[in-house]
């Protein structure tokens, strides 16, 4: 093993503690310019009156597909007929819609304001931030950590340092900014409240989930399954359960 | 799922079970009257009088309010609802009046002054409020449904009818809207409707016996020999998803086996195979007889009537 290297305290009172501390008040910083761009809550939710219809009728028809044995078979038709039936079927998606409704997702200004917002507030801090450790603390080690590990850790631990002698133990600065910007989010639920913490994570998954729901699609599938299901009334089959249940009410 | 629904029917049991203790100590300044609101108020319990007099005395007590902090806005709007369905309108008033001084413009003030209306009695000027937030709104259940509310509490069915279709065009999936159509399809006697709005039920919720039951009796009151024996099978269902306790159901399945009989005169083949009736008439005898044994001769009587026993 190469001989300790010996860090400056200097280092650890000029770079160490000051990145840390920047980096929790960017944090919070950032939280309450978010606070401050989000659009009020009572403008946003002002869903289209036919994404609510159709995801009503989607767990409509749902509720016939999964439960249909418990209704007679007449009844079971004429619901059968009503959202299956050609055109004028309630799960009937013209063509047109369909495609018409992906592209509505990404030209609805709305959303993609509050987008940008969101993303504006993540990244300009930071590559504020980063560009700020590049340029004052670039290439030198902050810290090391009291443990070894292996040669792996190197790429995450030693950013921007290209030696290969190095300990892996040791930390370059730029590396220490990685940690905190993604190490501090217990920190932040702690100061900002649970609910409240940062979480770039979550973020990303919410940007994701958020676009893949497709009313129109659910609708052509829950026809599809509708369409194929065949109807097995099970309240014949109950009047003979029915008379066990009582034989064993009787027998008692 | 029929697991999850006992386990939540039963935490359900333990959850009131807790407001009604809270409430007792509560009542007898034992405090913890906060904690007996928060849990009334998740719990959706209408208990209105323990709900205005906790209540009003935790917001008439300055230093109490101050501890509530920003939580004190969910109690003025609980206590104004407690106040309104107790009659007292000028509390009801005077919380309202707090609350659209801090939170102007808010919907949901608006619905509480809405309600307000309402419980003076005042139809017209209640309908204009809702019809204010459906404009800015037109998704807004709880406005939707205190018009059909307004509506049902004129007197006017045909017009609660007309406002619950409008509204289950829109949402569909929201099975309590159609209980109450249903209900309000019973009271008018048009029972083909009704049935339909059963089955809607019992589509949405097939474990649920009460459904099931009452889609027998529209059933039977329709009449009928296809009806009948369709109801007799709901009414089977029903005993089954009970475990035969619902004596309903077992008078039920007794009465359409013998308005069957009295239809088909004893040619049909198939009714007489089954057991059922006479297993239910059993049931009924032996449950009259361990609760109330004074009416087990009329049962056994109206029985014999019906050449069940």
């Amino acid at each position: 093993m190469a001989e300790e290297l010996v860090l400056d305290t200097a280092i650890r009172d000029w770079v160490l503690v000051p990145l840390s501390v920047v980096m929790v008040l960017i944090g919070v910083l950032r939280y309450f310019v978010s606070k401050l761009m989000r659009s009020p809550p009572s403008s946003s939710p002002s869903p289209d009156p036919k994404t609510v219809k159709e995801g009503q009728v989607v767990i409509r028809a749902r509720s016939l597909r999964t439960s249909s044995q418990f209704i007679p078979a007449k009844a079971f038709k004429a619901r059968k007929l009503y959202y299956t039936n050609g055109e004028s079927g309630l799960l009937h998606v013209p063509k047109e819609d369909a495609q018409k409704a992906q592209a509505a997702m990404f030209s609805d200004p709305n959303m993609a304001m509050d987008m940008m917002k969101k993303n504006l507030s993540m990244i300009v801090p930071q590559t504020l931030t980063f560009a700020w450790v590049n340029f004052f603390f670039s290439g030198f080690v902050a810290a090391k950590i009291p443990f070894p590990l292996t040669q792996r850790f190197r790429g995450m631990l030693q950013n921007g340092i290209d030696l290969s002698t190095v300990d892996v133990s040791y930390v370059s600065s730029r590396s220490w900014y990685f940690l905190n910007l993604f190490g501090l989010r217990g920190l932040f639920s702690l100061i900002l409240g649970e609910e409240n913490a940062t979480d770039d994570a979550q973020k990303m998954m919410q940007m994701g989930g958020g676009m893949g729901f497709n009313p129109a699609m659910s609708l052509g599938a829950e026809k599809d399954s509708l369409d194929i299901i065949q109807h097995d009334w099970a309240l014949p089959k109950m009047e003979h359960h029915a008379e066990e249940v009582l034989r064993k009410l009787l027998k008692k | 799922m029929a697991a999850t629904t006992a386990i939540s029917t039963a935490t359900a049991a333990a959850e009131e079970a807790r407001l009604l203790r809270l409430e007792e100590q509560a009542e007898h300044g034992g405090g913890g009257a906060w904690e007996y609101l928060s849990l009334a108020r998740r719990l959706r319990a209408r208990r209105p009088a323990p709900v205005l007099r906790l209540g009003l005395s935790l917001l008439n007590d300055a230093s109490a309010r101050s501890r509530l902090a920003s939580e004190q806005w969910t109690l003025y709007e609980q206590v104004a609802v407690a106040a309104m369905d107790c009659q007292r309108v000028d509390v009801a008033k005077d919380c309202i009046g707090v609350l659209s001084k801090q939170f102007p413009g808010s919907t949901r003030v608006g619905r509480l002054e809405a309600l307000l209306f309402e419980a003076k009695g005042d139809w017209a000027e209640a309908e204009r409020a809702y019809a204010l937030i459906l404009e800015n709104n037109p998704f807004d259940q709880i406005a939707h449904k205190r018009k059909i509310a307004i509506a049902k509490a004129q007197g006017d069915m045909s017009v609660a009818v007309d406002y619950l279709n409008k509204y289950l065009e829109l949402f569909m999936a929201d099975h309590d809207a159609w209980r109450e159509l249903a209900e309000i399809y019973v009271s008018l006697q048009m029972y083909k409707q009704a049935a339909f709005c059963y089955e809607e039920l019992i589509l949405a919720q097939p474990t649920i016996p009460l459904y099931h039951l009452a889609y027998a009796e529209v059933l039977y009151t329709l009449g009928g020999l296809e009806n009948l024996q369709t109801a007799k099978k709901y009414y089977a269902s029903t005993i089954q998803l009970t475990g035969g306790k619902n004596t309903r159901a077992l008078f039920g399945v007794c009465l359409c086996s013998a308005a069957i009989s009295q239809l088909t005169k004893g040619r049909n083949k198939e009714e007489d195979s089954s057991e059922l009736q006479s297993l239910a008439a059993e049931a009924l005898l032996k449950d009259y007889k361990q609760r109330s044994p004074s009416k087990e001769a009329l049962i056994a009587g109206m029985l014999k009537n019906m050449k069940l026993s």
